[in-house]
């Protein structure tokens, strides 16, 4: 009997193991890219006709997708498409402006498109790695859109449904890890 | 703060195990009286039985499926990114779990009827902690890598499931020797819950897609719940003084929610050496009316950012455009919490074993199932080998998981039986166990070790348990 109990104490005595590293936790790097949509301006020319030339939209919205604190604490770099179309016929501009708490413009883009049969614009711009600072993402709580019409408000394009688009969208990094 | 770091870091610690609750090392192991919680309906060769309070019997089981503590922590000096993302993140599926379980025998005991010798009652307590995780792969793929480089992947909700809970059960069952060839048994039991959050049955997914307007469309389709019961009291007197353990302590003595359930069996001879068993354990509930607090997010959202679409939204220029989005996904995805009270199912059980004893003898056995009033005092036991095989089924969040095994008994002398498993089941194919059973005098001492070849490496162990207790026991000699 005592035999028994001195083997099995002995087998668990000599149970191995690997050497381990838990410290190699703190190795651990978690960074998704994450993509969202930012926001979408679109004005057929019919409206624009409607109003005189020049500025005919101005728009100050709240924006904190990135000024969120789990965004901004994290967020390594990241890119912002802008996509253009005009299939009008007048010539268009766009002013896109990231504003802080504080009124102060941090950051701004700019986009001119020729009347139809302009070609698509899409423009990139990186923030974060030597590009433009991350902190304008972090500090923008409000977007404001301007549109100026620098043609004639008479003039009518004669594709099907013309308009004004601005697309927009996000792509960024965080660290979650 | 403290508190809430406790539970949710015994949590996690045990998210590294699994649990399958398999105990084939105990089952049909006679000579063990806590075999009784595995088949009421097992031989019984005892006249009393009375367990040494809460080290009568004290059960640990862990595990992982898929991975091992040594594939991810081994100090191979690869990097441990690279290991977690081809190791855990792509390497794992959605049916891979992780859990552990504990269970003590808190009290354990059992006499025969005196006027009515064929029946054997025994009862008693015990508590146990068990936690499940399985793998929510997707969820683990869309935080690891995001969804940028993933448009039209949908990641599923439903790969979310996990659950944990502390029960103490409260259990009385009646062993009755029906015929020389027949035992049956049947145990009542009240679960006394102390905490429980579980989360199965979830359903949706989010995916980005191009938009039908912006660039990138994201839709989230969610139908999903976690419910808890007993933890709310704990985090809301988290800055108090209250006494947790008491309060915890009072749960588990009917303070709690409370729930009913059974357990059935049968021993059957089949012929002077073939024994055929089977048992159905845990057919019951918990009603979880205290201390419920639920969360679910459910609804059906999609957003492609702001939209400003001329001349409709001329009329928004005085409007916060960016609230009224947060808004809308908030109204069409509420994340919201009630206190329904609702129902928990037991994880169902199912053993059966076959037995074919074999060997001679040394002492003097009647050739069948003896009658409890036949003298056996010098060996109430059937059998010096025996050979067999045991199926075990279990009903999990994910549906029922089953396990084979194959098991040589023999018993040395009169004090000394050994058992040998050989265990096959979605966790291991090379689990081979030892349950040794050891009685000085009245004194009766187990222990029961799983998967054995684990040792040899235990952080590369998928698996690892271990049973042992101590019986005070008075064999059958009236």
């Amino acid at each position: 009997m005592k035999k028994v109990f001195y083997y099995f104490f002995l087998f668990i005595l000599f149970s191995c193991a690997d050497e381990q590293n838990f410290d190699q936790f703190d190795d651990l790097s978690v960074v998704p890219t994450l993509a969202t949509g930012i926001f979408y301006f679109e004005s057929p020319e019919d409206v624009i006709n409607q109003l005189p030339p020049g500025n005919f939209y101005n728009q100050t919205f709240t924006f904190e997708a990135f000024n969120e604190a789990f965004v901004s604490e994290r967020v390594l770099d990241g890119t912002i498409t802008y996509q253009l179309e005009n299939t009008t016929s007048k010539e268009l501009s766009l002013l896109v402006e990231f504003i802080d708490a504080a009124d102060t413009v941090l950051d701004s883009e700019s986009f001119t498109i020729q009347p139809q049969p302009a070609p698509s614009l899409e423009r990139q711009i990186a923030y974060g790695n030597g590009d433009r600072s991350l902190d304008i993402l972090r500090n923008t709580t409000r977007i404001r859109v301007t549109s100026e019409n620098l043609g004639d408000n008479t003039s009518q394009s004669t594709v099907n449904e013309p308009r004004i688009i601005l697309r927009s969208s996000a792509v960024f990094r965080i660290r979650l890890q | 703060m403290r508190k809430i770091r406790l539970v949710f870091f015994t949590i996690l610690l045990s998210m590294g195990f699994l649990s399958a609750q398999n105990k084939q090392l105990l089952y049909d192991f006679y000579e063990i009286p806590q075999s009784l919680l595995l088949n009421p309906g097992v031989k019984t060769p005892y006249k009393w039985h009375a367990g040494i309070p809460l080290i009568s019997g004290i059960a640990v089981q862990a595990g992982t499926s898929g991975i091992t503590v040594n594939d991810l922590f081994a100090n191979d000096g690869l990097n441990f990114t690279d290991k977690v993302r081809d190791k855990v993140v792509n390497g794992l599926s959605q049916r891979d779990e992780f859990g552990a379980s504990v269970q003590i025998d808190i009290l354990n005991v059992g006499f025969r009827n005196a006027n009515r010798p064929e029946d054997y009652y025994s009862f008693g307590m015990y508590g146990e902690l068990s936690v499940t995780q399985y793998w929510p792969k997707d969820l683990a793929i869309l935080a690891f890598e995001g969804n940028a480089n993933n448009l039209n992947r949908r990641f599923s909700l439903s790969h979310l499931t996990t659950h944990g809970e502390a029960l103490n059960v409260f259990h009385f069952g009646v062993n009755r020797k029906v015929n020389n060839k027949l035992s049956l048994g049947i145990r009542g039991k009240i679960y006394s819950s102390i905490f429980e959050a579980k989360s199965n049955s979830n359903k949706g997914y989010f995916v980005t897609t191009p938009g039908e307007n912006n660039i990138l469309r994201n839709t989230l389709v969610a139908d999903v719940s976690l419910k808890t019961s007993g933890f709310q009291e704990i985090i809301d007197n988290d800055d108090s003084n209250q006494d947790i353990a008491g309060l915890l302590l009072g749960r588990a003595f009917f303070g709690g929610n409370l729930g009913l359930g059974f357990d059935v069996g049968f021993t059957h001879q089949l012929n002077k050496q073939t024994f055929l068993t089977g048992s159905l354990l845990d057919v019951g509930f918990i009603y979880h009316s205290k201390d419920v607090k639920n969360f679910t997010l459910e609804g059906t959202a999609s957003n492609e950012g702001i939209e400003i679409i001329l001349p409709e939204s001329f009329d928004d220029l005085n409007s916060d455009i960016w609230q009224d989005l947060v808004d809308d996904i908030e109204a069409q995805v509420p994340f919201e919490t009630n206190t329904d009270a609702y129902v928990s199912l037991r994880p169902i059980k199912l053993n059966a074993s076959i037995r074919y004893n074999f060997g001679e003898q040394k002492q003097k056995t009647e050739d069948c199932y003896c009658g409890t009033n036949t003298d056996l005092s010098d060996n109430p036991f059937d059998y010096k080998n025996a050979l067999g095989g045991h199926l075990y089924v279990i009903n999990r969040p994910k549906g029922p998981q089953a396990a084979l095994t194959a098991f040589y008994q023999t018993r040395i002398g009169k004090a000394l039986a050994l058992k040998g498993t050989y265990t096959v089941d979605k966790f291991t194919f090379s689990n081979i166990g030892l349950g040794l059973n050891f009685q000085a005098g009245p004194v009766n001492f187990y222990v029961l070790g799983d998967n054995l070849l684990g040792y040899r490496n235990i952080p590369d162990s998928h698996y690892a348990s271990l049973q042992f207790g101590f019986n005070i026991i008075s064999w059958n000699s009236n």
